[in-house]
């Protein structure tokens, strides 16, 4: 696990299959453990499925019982899985925590700094709306007049940002503040290269996105 | 008592975490009822509180009760809805009979929602690279080659696997072969696991 | 995440086998590798070592620290340490478990080996009980945990995060917030050195 790698992805110069494998590894696993949304890797996503399709098509130049294209075929299975399950936990989180994620993504967009893909926008408003319809349909149209609203903010799920989590810094990062919840007791700790610590997700949110930490 | 229908139903839910019980039509309908026959006691009363302003807690009191029913009622609905995700990624996109039996209307237009909701995501996957898609139900756990070793029994000959390898099937000979290819042989008496 | 996924991850590791067959070097996505030489080792990683071997397509040569006296070693000095001591590795469960699982009859002294890591399993996991205990005592709510594997933290999961979040709530919710300090722990001794 690497740390440049999540670093180089951001500029337009190539970069090797392995680098981008590496980097989708990093994203599964960040994304397995924040109990947020992370933003998107489409770029990533989409670079990988062009390699598999690639391999895919060398494969079924093999012979089938050549030994080569069971190893490929092996390889290529542990990459689907991690783009799958990747992909599928964004998607839990988007169903879970659909109403607050619609509402931040909507300012998101607007800023230029959104965290789904279009597709999975599109999912989550779909979602939402068909969940709407069905409880409107079986209750709310049925309970007495004042109490028909469907109450956005009483329905949403709000991800915890104050869970604790594991890290491990991938680069040293100085000063992060432990805010205290009463207000005067603030701590303040160094992470350093390598190094593990626990503690509340909120404090590191920052550093999981931009890759400084990774979630173990 | 007021609320106590809704506790049954939920706790119903609760019993069965893992699956889905029949939709409790009679049972939601007569929440409703006595969410309308408290709605409209209260109308009565908050009529006549101006006058007689201890009437005001029992309003209170109903209006609790009507905003607990409503609460629950919607919980149970959302309870449902994660089980019944599920079963679309167990079943696909058609359901078994005897589940089919166990959602109300709605909740199979939301199934059948979910379901097409689900399947225009999984093909717009790597739609921009001319990739047709990935079906995210597969490639759920990790893959391993569960292999066994298994010792043979009789003189069997060639056995073709999956992979297009060939293994020579002799009696006392031993192998390491797929779990899933050899359980049929290990049926038969052919193939002997050795643990 | 759970144990599978765990030694999923760790199969990526570089093993070193001595393949019985020739081929070309082989491109995969994950790298390069080969070329494979009859009788030669080479390094390929975890996941295809085990599939190989039970191809019987090559030996797997054991890493260095999976050697009796190296094992005895890091043993001694996981005994003799308060703190957690740096594994050989992040995956050195993962690695064990798969060798030895696959491939025990390429191992000198297997069973032998096999107790010796479980024997530093255990020390570790009653130090980690006891650092946890602590933890909790003291109130914290940070805590460092330097030379801890994956499969360590993970069979810490999901009780010490949760206690920990159940604790952040209690302190929220008590009024009488006076005593409650945002106390640390230190699970090791020093934060230079590093896991991997």
């Amino acid at each position: 696990m690497d740390t440049e790698d999540l670093e180089l992805s951001d500029e337009e110069e190539e970069i090797t299959a392995d680098v981008v494998l590496k980097t989708i590894q990093n994203l599964w696993q960040n994304e397995r453990l924040s109990p947020e949304i992370l933003p998107h890797r489409n770029d990533m996503v989409e670079c990988m499925l062009g390699q598999i399709q690639h391999m895919e098509r060398n494969i079924n130049k093999l012979p089938k019982t050549d030994l080569r294209a069971s190893i490929h075929k092996m390889e290529l299975n542990r990459i689907k899985y991690i783009i799958c399950n990747y992909l599928k936990t964004r998607l839990d989180k988007i169903e879970k925590y659909c109403i607050t994620i619609v509402n931040d993504e909507k300012q998101r967009t607007e800023s230029g700094t959104n965290y789904l893909t279009p597709s999975e926008f599109r999912y989550a408003q779909e979602y939402l709306l068909s969940i709407e319809h069905h409880l409107k349909e079986t209750i709310l149209n049925r309970v007495p007049g004042n109490m028909q609203a469907f109450e956005i903010n009483k329905m949403a799920i709000v991800p915890a940002l104050q869970s604790h989590v594991f890290l491990k810094a991938n680069e040293t990062v100085n000063g992060i503040v432990l805010e205290d919840h009463f207000g005067d007791q603030d701590e303040e700790i160094d992470l350093e290269e390598g190094s593990q610590h626990i503690l509340q997700y909120k404090f590191i949110a920052d550093l999981v996105k931009n890759g400084k930490v990774q979630l173990v | 008592m007021f609320g106590e229908k809704v506790i049954e139903l939920l706790k119903e839910s609760e019993r069965n975490r893992e699956t889905l019980s029949p939709f409790n039509d009679e049972k939601i309908r007569q929440i409703i009822e006595e969410m309308h026959i408290l709605f409209k006691l209260n109308m009565n009363d908050a009529n006549a509180t101006s006058e007689n302003k201890s009437l005001w807690t029992t309003v209170q009191v109903r209006h609790s009760a009507l905003e607990r029913n409503k609460r629950c009622l919607l919980a149970y609905l959302y309870d449902r809805i994660n089980k019944i995700k599920t079963l679309r990624w167990e079943f696909g996109s058609v359901l078994p009979p005897d589940i089919r039996e166990l959602l109300s209307d709605s909740e199979y237009d939301w199934f059948s929602k979910y379901s097409t909701n689900l399947a225009t995501f999984m093909r717009s996957l790597g739609q921009d690279i001319g990739y047709s898609g990935i079906d995210l139900t597969e490639n759920l756990r990790p893959p391993k080659s569960l292999y066994i070793e298994v010792l043979c029994i009789t003189d069997y000959g060639k056995l073709e696997l999956e992979d297009g390898d060939v293994v020579m099937l002799k009696k006392n000979s031993r192998h390491f072969l797929p779990t899933s290819e050899c359980q049929t042989l290990i049926r038969q008496g052919i193939l002997k696991q050795i643990t | 995440m759970d144990p599978y996924e765990i030694e999923f991850i760790g199969e990526n590791r570089i093993a070193s086998i001595i393949p019985n067959f020739s081929y070309d070097k082989i491109y995969l996505i994950c790298g390069e590798f080969g070329p494979f030489r009859a009788g030669l080792p080479m390094n390929v990683p975890l996941w295809l070592a085990v599939m190989l071997k039970q191809k019987q397509k090559c030996r797997i040569v054991p890493p260095d620290w999976m050697e009796i006296d190296n094992l005895e070693n890091i043993k001694e000095e996981e005994k003799r340490s308060r703190f957690f001591t740096k594994m050989p590795h992040e995956h050195y469960m993962v690695e064990a478990k798969l060798i030895l699982g696959a491939a025990s009859e390429d191992i000198p002294n297997a069973s032998e080996i096999k107790t010796i890591i479980k024997d530093i399993w255990d020390i570790r996991m009653s130090k980690l009980r006891t650092s946890m205990d602590a933890l909790m005592k003291s109130g914290g709510s940070y805590g460092r945990l330097d030379h801890l594997t994956m499969m360590e933290i993970n069979s810490v999961k999901p009780l010490l995060p949760s206690a920990m979040n159940e604790l952040l709530k209690i302190q929220m919710t008590s009024k009488k917030s006076s005593s409650a300090t945002l106390n640390s722990s230190t699970f090791s001794q020093s934060g230079t050195s590093q896991n991997l």
